[in-house]
């Protein structure tokens, strides 16, 4: 086959998953074609100028153990850092930035151009092209034909996009941008089952028009926290963001006006995230609430650009201006660019092995909103793991798996491809069983070594892991060492601040774990010649031991509960060979395919009486093989 | 998948006796015995069974067949009413086996059901318990299990406990949102209701087990004494042999009777004294171990006689074990209830008139607690069931105590998720997804 250019893996989409897929492939020392419709909008945000949150922030800290890029262009793009549920245990903090978009954009398509085997390349991807139905290549609009071993399509909301105004609708992938039409049909094609979710966005203000005194200023932390491991110090001027408050009036025009919402007048039929609802939803369904929260946040330090968060509409425009005048503070305002919803194809997760690739083309994966997801983090480890492993299956390297005991990505990808998706899926911390060993401060001490093996992970990089590993491993032992004695002066202190007594003597260890004991007051009993210690090391090692005995109460009665789960079930299992399940189990049992009795036990709608049937029916025939 | 085979009514001498095959080969094999062409499925028909090999009449039965799917295990069924003599049983089965069935293990029949869908674990469990159920009260719990009124029972406290979850999983995962602050003290008090209602099901075990399991009782005395009278009055039925002889019995025997719902299983010990006869020597081995094994021991005296030395030594040597004393034969003129035991207090009894018999079954139940039996409530009958409500009941009290402690959310929470598991093996498992829709119905959450 004649191609105009040959890679080994070729990206479509540079959106969050395709950057870092990109990235990685390109770093494993794969030739790498990065294909996008726009070269200038690659790592655009669409939505929020923001990255992590709860859980997020976990993510984009494991994308960075691994070795991916979205931890460190944030922090060097971030204009306001904060280390959320801080008043909380160390398991459920994560962290938050507000990002700079057009730095972001140009700091990711910086970082993309800096790395060696990474091609850049404008252009529309209508159609594979196949090999014995393995993946050889991409068909581009313009009659170019790109050859690649492995393809990742990380296309978005592109994939058949179509974005609503009131009653006025057209097709896009975002605001301004043309959809993708031609690859939506290839993949149909090739019989992949297509769904349609939908997402949506809210308007962005004139930040010269917004009575900023009306709104409370919502500052950063003072020291802020990072997303990257490597990173010590921030570049950008940090700022405020406001919280202001939507009003009954608003409301009531909203509910007068709702025939001209797309959601309500029945054109939306794609489903949205129950998360993140349209100001329409939050009206209609929690009427009795008087005010919605809403946030004003800047979206960049060269521009007068502010995004009014928690606003999401797809009502006509001239009736968003007429709404966002109802506020107060924005009385004045005008709407730069205005809200709406868009709807897109994606792709049954159910198609994808662990690795992200499809089962139907051998060298094709899948990453990001495709898969069913919604998010900037979900999206970029999703791109991390399929750009890792398109690289390994070219190399014919064992691809890279994570568990969900180890890592919020293992988490995310196991409920995608054994439950698929009906609503776009959004991490969150309930989702991981084993929260409490997932942190965010010791995504390193999961991850990095696995970054490390597979080259991901540099020498200065391993280095400064390495050197922090030793520091923690020297404090844990200090903290089990050093006591504090009743012979010790602020033994009483402590014993008074705490309304206990301590007992002749007791380790810090131990202390730490007493009610009202802080770190601080950890920090200040610990001998001088330990010093200095960072908060963040002695927050790390306090956590370790603060949750290790509930950890190991949970993984003994999981171990008991699900002492089966580990039974395998044969590959082409013939569910419908098992009389007494019901159709709808053996429907879900086909399509999901689970190899254990575990991966059985997880899927939705399976009741106690079908995992019982499905139990039985797998030990008796263990007994009879 | 194998044909399987077992004498589905008690081994032992009756009137009728069931066997059971169930597989593939189960109808084909009853054809050849019964030396029948076509049996038209659910219809008891009456014939003779062969052994084909040598066209041995074994008996005449009556036989059924219930083809699959709509039989007790789902699969090919055979149910062969035969005379209920040991020789006629073995002759069936051995030619069944001979014909390609294999034994059937314990509870192969109900694991099959359970495996084609005929019933689920619970039934399953019920099922096994409503067979080993020994009185009408046990046969009931048994049955209200069946009908799922466990999974009923909990499900307000579990229903109860997601709400506590919902709330506290909504601020940690949702802190940017504007929704209402944990209010610690209405957790508390929903947490202390839900422990306290699991308490009270567990605590029913001890009463359901009785129920299941019944009240051992031994019945020990010197020789003499009337020991297999006494038990052959309580079970109201002459089983033990009597005679004036010392020493006629010489093996435990067993009995089960029914005192007000709660199985009591009385065993007939031989009597206890030195002899150096063999076989009444291994009886005497018998009884020790009996009283061992026993909830309760009747120590059984002759009231009508001055009290031995030997009386005096089975005293002593049961004066460890919890006991009644019971003075028989009071019906006889030279019967003195003072005589024997000084301090000791003692129930008066005649074996022979049936004289004390009613305060001696009170005394029996008074012994063992059977408490949550008299308001009709529903009892924990399931060991497994027991065991996992009161390892949901520690991991409310951890959950209590983090709170207590005013430890974060998330330390609160990883103990109710523990009770939520362990809750979820009787009732049904609750999703992550279970979870987060009762978040986003409960507040309203996203930006």
């Amino acid at each position: 086959m004649s191609f105009d250019e040959r890679f080994d893996v070729i990206v479509i989409g540079a959106g969050h998953a395709g950057c870092e897929a990109a990235s990685a492939a390109a770093r494993l020392g794969a030739e790498t074609g990065l294909i996008t419709l726009n070269l200038d909008l690659v790592g655009q945000m669409s939505c929020n100028p923001a990255i992590g949150g709860i859980a997020k922030g976990h993510l984009v800290r494991e994308i960075d153990a691994l070795g991916g890029i979205m931890g460190r262009v944030i922090d060097r793009t971030g204009i306001q850092f904060r280390l959320l549920n801080r008043s909380r245990g160390p398991a459920v903090q994560s962290p938050r930035a507000q990002a700079d978009r057009m730095r972001y954009r140009a700091e990711m398509r910086r970082t993309l151009e800096a790395t060696s085997n990474l091609h850049l390349r404008q252009g529309k991807v209508v159609d594979f092209v196949l090999d014995r139905g393995r993946i050889a290549g991409v068909v581009l609009e313009d009659g170019r034909q790109f050859g690649a071993h492995a393809v990742v399509v990380a296309t978005g909301t592109f994939l058949n996009g179509l974005i609503h105004t009131g009653r006025r609708t057209y097709s896009g992938g975002r605001a301004g941008e043309p959809a993708a039409i031609e690859l939506s049909e290839t993949l149909k094609r090739l019989g992949f089952p297509v769904g349609r979710l939908k997402t949506g966005t809210p308007p962005r203000l004139d930040g010269r028009t917004i009575d900023w005194s009306a709104f409370e200023p919502q500052p950063g932390d003072p020291v802020p926290v990072p997303f990257s491991f490597a990173t010590d110090t921030l570049e950008q001027k940090q700022i405020h963001c406001h919280i202001g408050y939507t009003t009954a009036q608003v409301h009531d025009a909203i509910r007068q006006n709702i025939a001209e919402s797309p959601l309500y007048s029945g054109k939306i039929r794609g489903v949205g995230p129950r998360y993140c609802p349209s100001i329409e939803d939050k009206v209609v369904k929690f009427s009795d609430k008087s005010r919605h929260q809403l946030f004003l946040e800047p979206e960049g330090h060269d521009t007068n650009e502010v995004y009014l968060n928690g606003f999401s509409t797809s009502l006509p425009a001239e009736l968003q201006q007429d709404l966002v005048r109802m506020i107060p503070g924005l009385e004045e305002a005008k709407i730069i660019r205005p809200g709406y919803a868009i709807e897109y194809d994606f792709v049954d997760p159910r198609e994808l092995g662990p690795d992200l690739q499809t089962a139907r083309v051998p060298g094709l994966f899948h990453a990001g909103q495709i898969n069913g997801t919604t998010g900037y983090e979900e999206a970029a480890c999703q791109g991390l793991l399929a750009g890792i492993n398109a690289a390994l299956y070219t190399q014919q390297r064992e691809s890279l798996r994570l568990r969900r005991e180890e890592s919020y990505i293992g988490v995310l990808v196991e409920d995608l491809i054994k439950q698929g998706v009906d609503e776009p899926y959004r991490i969150f911390t309930s989702r991981a069983e084993y929260r409490l060993a997932l942190r965010y401060d010791n995504a390193d001490e999961r991850l990095e070594r696995y970054g490390r093996e597979l080259g991901l992970v540099g020498d200065s990089d391993w280095e400064r892991f390495n050197s922090r590993q030793a520091r923690l491993a020297k404090l844990r032992t200090a903290l089990d060492e050093i006591r504090l004695r009743r012979s010790d002066a602020r033994h009483a202190a402590v014993s008074a601040l705490i309304g206990a007594d301590l007992g002749d003597s007791i380790s810090l260890a131990q202390l730490a774990k007493r009610p009202k004991i802080t770190a601080d007051l950890i920090m200040s009993l610990l001998p001088s010649e330990l010093k200095p210690v960072t908060e963040s090391d002695l927050n790390s090692v306090l956590a370790d031991s603060l949750y290790a005995g509930y950890l190991e109460s949970q993984k003994a009665t999981i171990a008991r509960l699900y002492q089966h789960d580990a039974l395998r079930i044969p590959r082409g299992m013939a569910f419908n060979g098992i009389s007494g399940l019901s159709n709808e189990i053996v429907e879900r049992l086909d399509r999901a395919q689970p190899q254990t009795f575990g991966e059985a036990r997880r899927l939705p709608g399976l009741t106690p009486g079908a995992l019982s049937t499905l139990l039985v029916y797998l030990s008796a025939q263990q007994k009879s093989a | 998948m194998s044909t399987i085979v077992a004498l589905s009514t008690p081994r032992g001498r009756g009137a009728l006796a069931v066997i059971r095959l169930s597989g593939p080969e189960a109808i084909a094999i009853a054809h050849q015995m019964g030396g029948l062409e076509e049996v038209d499925p659910r219809r008891a028909i009456l014939t003779h069974l062969k052994r084909p090999s040598d066209n041995e009449i074994l008996d005449q039965v009556l036989l059924t067949c219930f083809p699959s799917p709509h039989s007790l295990t789902g699969e090919d069924v055979v149910e062969i009413s035969c005379h209920g003599s040991p020789a006629v049983v073995r002759n069936i089965i051995d030619t069944t086996l001979e014909l390609g069935a294999v034994l059937a293990g314990p509870g192969e029949f109900t694991r099959r059901a359970l495996a084609n869908g005929k019933i689920n674990l619970a039934q399953g469990e019920a099922i096994r318990d409503l067979i080993a159920a020994q009185t009408d009260a046990a046969v009931q719990q048994a049955s209200r299990q069946l009908n799922g009124e466990l999974s009923n029972a909990l499900a307000p406290f579990k229903e109860k406990l997601v709400e506590v979850i919902v709330v506290l999983e909504s601020a940690v995962e949702f802190v940017e949102e504007d929704i209402p602050a944990v209010k610690a003290d209405e957790i508390e008090r929903e947490l202390a209701e839900v422990g306290a209602g699991i308490a009270k099901l567990s605590a029913s075990y001890s009463a359901g087990r009785l129920l299941q399991e019944g009240i051992r009782v031994a019945i020990t005395g010197r020789p003499n004494v009337g020991k297999s009278s006494l038990f052959n009055s309580l079970v109201e039925r002459e089983r033990a042999i009597v005679t004036e002889i010392p020493g006629t019995t010489r093996d435990t025997l067993t009995e089960t009777i029914d005192l007000e719902g709660i199985p009591v299983i009385l065993t007939d010990t031989a009597g206890l004294r030195e002899t150096t006869e063999r076989i009444e020597t291994l009886g005497i081995e018998r009884t020790r171990r009996a009283m061992g094994d026993s909830d309760l021991v009747l120590v059984v005296l002759d009231g009508s006689s001055e009290p031995g030395p030997a009386d005096q030594d089975l005293l002593d040597q049961t004066s460890g074990s919890r006991r009644l004393i019971v003075l028989n034969k009071s019906d006889l003129p030279s019967f003195n209830g003072a005589a024997c035991c000084g301090e000791l207090e003692a129930i008066n009894v005649s074996a022979r008139t049936g004289e004390g018999l009613p305060s001696l079954r009170t005394a029996i139940l008074a012994t063992s607690n059977s408490k949550g039996m008299e308001d009709g409530s529903l009892l924990i009958t399931n060991a497994r069931h027991y065991d996992l409500l009161c390892g949901a009941q520690r991991e409310i009290e951890v959950a209590q105590n983090a709170l207590r402690d005013r430890h974060s959310e998330e330390l609160v929470l990883a103990p109710l998720h523990n009770a939520l598991r362990l809750l979820g093996q009787i009732t049904g498992e609750t999703t992550t997804e279970d979870i987060l829709s009762e978040i986003f119905a409960t507040f309203c959450i996203g930006k």
